[in-house]
């Protein structure tokens, strides 16, 4: 392309969009002075939370800082833009994930969260920690829980099911030719539930000195059992939007739905009291009831050109200003903070299913463990995925899980 | 005289192949670097592993599974594009009335973008609910709806994807054939038609089909290539937040879940991407070997 | 009786050739449907064919939605569209010249590797091509966008086909004006040239418009977003927002649709005479 044509598309004015955002983190918030940091989100689905990250960026003084709201596979752009010294300074990340911090490519925040350590959730800080180093600040928790519409329920003469072959009975009975039983994803479970059914049959995923936690019948027994809901048609499968999203729910093409926290304000909105929220229900005589947390971390890059300046900030942002944590979790969407001691100030979750979901994350919370790696979940996923919905053999798909599994925990193991 | 031509040559060709080398070549040979050291989340590694990075893919089920099924879809999906799209070529080419139009239809598919098709597909045409087009008109003749691309058993997803990409691919090749049939002279098929061959099946075997023959291999290669590397349609189509299902997935997208994407085993994955290279060439190689490179139509 | 039988089969050519046509156009129709539906009448479990109330409210609230900049992204593209088109049309039309025209020992092998580099997945080499994209420092410009975009083999293939096909005769006569290889070029080739240009300078804006990871990644900013990537983001973590993510969709290939049906004819005509096609 000759000088030529750049002229002549400059002249147009089209070209100063592009022209101008070159190699500039500027252009918004940063209402300070000192240095420059480009601070990266992933893009949240509610309204106003961009608005909210770009008026606390202009509210820190001691910086610059400049906010990039990446739309698409976030934890891609972020793996392939830390490769780089054009990468964020600050990053959110629901990771980092092992290989980024053994890697070096993360910054060691340990000293951050002195004396406040124990207000965070262990559930979500533990997952951000690693050979006794706390790698990412969590910002929010996030939780995945059971919706259900009452009125459906009482129809059908259906209780709030309790156990795994309670579920498999009320989503057979509260199907008909109009709704679904239930909404797992219209993967029939595989990616949204993950991990959840070993929990609530008292199993693991990595045992705490970094084995397999579901080596053994109960595991191949509690996911067996999920066959039955996909072989029943009790599943809603092939929705327009995903298990993420509570369309299908709401617009009553399902009875119950496992979906995120962050659903509850649009389900009270179109539903009012007509639902109910559950964990995962337990399963044999070990089983608990169980619920996924997780949580978006802000970390900082070791490739950073600032990273003094960079952990100073992330301790003024999620450490120190309460004011902005309770924004950022309540205001826009609905999450659980990150600190305990906030959550137990916050009125929007005292009471109705908002406190049982600060209950069930309380008692019956997990996160997927750091060592879960994507190897570790692409093939626990895959064969989660065959039993559902294929019908396969439970035993059988489990015994590759798991040899794949182990080898992949003693590559971790070996070389830390 | 010779000196003056190769300057004259790298002048014309230097700009485009310097670039090539730039941003393809350099990327190309960084990538089978890694293929051999054990690179997780660095592009610039220091522990050399030899060939374990190949073992460990050869050894992956989750990836000869998908390589073995896109062989299978390969060998469907080629024949079958090319079909339709000669077929329609064939058919515009000979109608008489709205040639432009019916040659506009078929091509403007071509417009559209992996993610706009796949988002009609996915949430309109062949979604699982009521509401999608598919299961209206099954519910019109009282069939209850199917869940297009959730159920594995039948396999319902394989009419999804086959579908999405004819409509998305056939325009392009059929404007290739449409060009290749203007270029035969038509005497051939007056002669014919001396000879007695009555027009049909005859004249399509011994006179369009043999003076088609260049542009045919050159649209088998690109189906084939294009088969193997799928990887846009099928992502669009079947991936959700937390993965893809282990059915239908092409190597490309097995290994962006496990090696490139997030998870960065870039040794891994490009020992994987170096072996899928691999297989490429072998059967364009052995395509070519068999359709022979007797070239006829437009060789210039 | 013979007359009759091709009659027949003419009629039902005809017919097969209509219902493959409204075949093809019923994904537009959705498109469109869909676009001008509320989020209700989209997900209403009676069909309508189209909704009681068309809503072409939708298309404003989609120029007007604060949180994608979508007119914005639409101009990003069109530049990055054209100023991908012209670059490879140039460098690429130059090397496929060159390979067909200009005698060199080695030209065979360097049109070989230029071919080979067909075979390799993009996904092999997109890591290493960003790291190194962003090591010369092009993260979100132009230039990172545009230039490692503008080599694609398959274009310097058909013009080398083009060229080859091309009537010798008018080249020598300039080459008995003196005229050097440059000049022929410039002066009697390309304007002769113009269906293989407008053919293959439709398929690279078609590619470039269409693009979705590179300017993901390379464009970081949110002022260079590119259509393709602010139609991404109407699908969130969260939530999906159907209609806008529709009439969006309907949007964004409408300026694709126009520079299709203006140049289709001469893409027949550029594929007629290069031999590949």
């Amino acid at each position: 392309m000759g000088s030529f044509s750049r002229r002549t598309l400059l002249a147009a004015g089209a070209g100063a969009g592009i022209l101008t955002a070159c190699g500039s983190n500027t252009g918004r918030g940063g209402g300070g002075s000192g240095p420059r940091l480009s601070h990266w989100y992933h893009q949240y689905g509610e309204a106003g939370t961009e608005q909210a990250v770009q008026r606390y960026a202009a509210a820190y003084q001691k910086a610059r800082v400049g906010i990039e709201w990446r739309p698409g596979n976030y934890d891609q752009q972020t793996a392939a833009a830390l490769l780089t010294d054009s990468g964020p300074d600050v990053f959110e990340a629901d990771g980092p994930t092992l290989d980024q911090i053994r890697g070096g490519q993360v910054l060691d925040l340990t000293e951050l969260v002195d004396g406040v350590k124990g207000d965070f959730r262990p559930a979500v800080l533990g997952p951000k920690t690693y050979e006794g180093k706390v790698w990412a600040i969590p910002q929010v928790v996030d939780m995945q829980l059971l919706y259900y519409r009452k009125s459906l329920l009482e129809d059908a003469g259906v209780e709030p099911p309790t156990t795994l072959d309670a579920l498999v009975d009320a989503a057979g009975k509260l199907t008909d030719d109009k709704v679904k039983g239930l909404f797992l994803g219209n993967d029939g479970g595989a990616g949204a539930l993950g991990g959840t059914p070993l929990y609530a049959a008292g199993l693991q995923l990595v045992t705490e000195d970094g084995g397999v936690g579901f080596d053994g019948p109960a595991a191949a027994r509690t996911l067996g059992k999920l066959h039955r809901l996909h072989a029943d048609r009790s599943l809603l499968l092939g929705a327009p939007t995903d298990w993420s999203d509570p369309a299908a729910f709401v617009q009553g093409l399902t009875a119950m739905q496992w979906s995120g926290l962050w659903a509850l304000p649009q389900v009270r909105k179109e539903l009012g009291d007509d639902f109910g929220v559950l964990p995962f229900p337990e399963d044999g005589s070990d089983g608990r009831p169980a619920v996924l947390v997780g949580a978006y971390g802000a970390a900082v890059s070791a490739r950073s050109r600032n990273k003094e300046a960079a952990k100073e900030y992330v301790r003024w942002l999620w450490v120190e200003r309460i004011d902005y944590q309770r924004d950022f979790a309540l205001s826009y969407g609905f999450h659980i903070p990150a600190r305990i001691s906030l959550a137990a100030r916050a009125p929007e979750l005292e009471e109705g299913p908002a406190a049982d979901a600060v209950r069930f994350t309380a008692d019956h919370g997990h996160a997927q463990p750091l060592l879960w790696t994507p190897a570790c979940r692409t093939a626990y996923q895959d064969a989660l995925s065959r039993i559902i919905r294929s019908g396969a053999d439970p035993e059988s798909e489990l015994r590759a899980v798991v040899r794949k599994v182990s080898a992949e925990l003693d590559r971790v193991k070996k070389s830390s | 005289m010779r000196r003056r031509g190769a300057l004259w040559f790298w002048v014309f060709v230097g700009p485009f192949a310097l670039g090539l080398a730039l941003f393809t070549y350099v990327p190309l040979l960084w990538s089978v670097a890694l293929s051999f050291f054990d690179a997780r989340n660095t592009v610039t590694p220091t522990d050399f592993v030899g060939p374990a990075n190949y073992t460990a893919v050869l050894g992956d089920d989750g990836f000869t599974d998908s390589l073995r099924t896109f062989l299978v879809f390969t060998a469907f999906i080629v024949p079958v594009t090319y079909v339709f799209s000669l077929s329609l070529a064939l058919m515009v080419n000979r109608v008489r009335r709205a040639r432009a139009f019916f040659r506009s239809v078929f091509f403007l598919p071509a417009a559209c973008s992996y993610v706009v098709a796949a988002l009609i597909w996915k949430m309109s045409l062949f979604s699982g609910v009521r509401f999608g087009l598919a299961n209206t008109v099954l519910g019109w003749f009282g069939e209850d709806p199917v869940a297009w691309l959730a159920t594995p058993d039948p396999p319902w997803y394989w009419l999804v994807i086959v579908t999405v990409r004819l409509w998305l691919q056939t325009g392009f090749y059929m404007i290739l054939f449409l060009a290749g049939l203007q270029r035969i002279d038509p005497v051939l098929y007056e002669a014919a038609a001396v000879d007695g061959a009555r027009p049909g099946w005859t004249v399509l075997r011994h006179i369009t089909l043999p003076q088609l023959r260049a542009t045919s291999v050159a649209v088998l290669l690109l189906l084939v290539v294009g088969a193997f590397q799928a990887f846009d349609e099928f992502y669009n189509l079947l991936s959700d937040a937390r993965g893809y299902p282990p059915y239908a997935r092409p190597p490309l997208v097995y290994l962006y879940y496990t090696a490139l994407g997030q998870g960065q085993n870039l040794g891994f994955g490009s020992a994987g991407a170096v072996i899928l290279a691999l297989v490429v060439a072998v059967v364009t190689a052995g395509q070519a070997r068999w359709l022979k490179p007797g070239r006829t139509d437009g060789d210039g | 009786m013979d007359d009759a039988l091709v009659r027949a089969g003419r009629a039902l050519r005809l017919v097969l050739l209509i219902s493959l046509a409204l075949l093809f156009l019923i994904p537009f129709y959705l498109l469109v449907r869909n676009g001008l539906s509320s989020e209700r009448d989209i997900t209403s479990p009676e069909w309508t064919f189209f909704p009681a109330v068309l809503r072409w409210g939708n298309v404003r609230e989609l120029f007007d939605d604060p949180s994608v900049p979508f007119a914005r992204s639409l101009l990003n593209s069109a530049l990055i569209a054209v100023a991908t088109t012209l670059g490879t049309l140039v460098l690429a039309s130059l090397a496929g010249y060159g390979l067909a025209r200009i005698p060199y020992r080695h030209a065979n092998k360097v049109f070989h590797g230029i071919l080979g580099t067909l075979l390799v997945p993009a996904a092999v080499t997109f890591v290493p091509g960003f790291v190194l994209v962003s090591s010369l420092g092009w993260v979100s410009t132009l230039r990172g966008l545009v230039v490692p975009t503008l080599f694609p083999a398959f274009a310097c293939f058909v013009f080398r086909q083009y060229f080859l096909g091309f009537p010798r005769e008018l080249e020598d006569a300039a080459q008995v004006d003196g005229l050097g290889y440059w000049r022929t070029y410039w002066r009697v080739v390309v304007p002769n040239a113009r269906p293989v240009f407008a053919a293959v300078g439709t398929i690279v804006f078609l590619g470039a418009w269409n693009s979705f990871l590179w300017p993901l990644v390379i464009g970081q900013d949110r002022d260079a977003w590119t259509v393709q990537v602010a139609l991404s983001s109407f699908t969130t973590s969260q939530v999906v927002r159907l209609h806008e993510l529709f009439v969006a969709a309907a949007v964004s290939i409408l300026p694709l649709l126009l520079v299709f049906l203006c140049f289709q004819r001469w893409i027949v005509a550029g594929a007629e005479r290069s031999g590949i096609d």
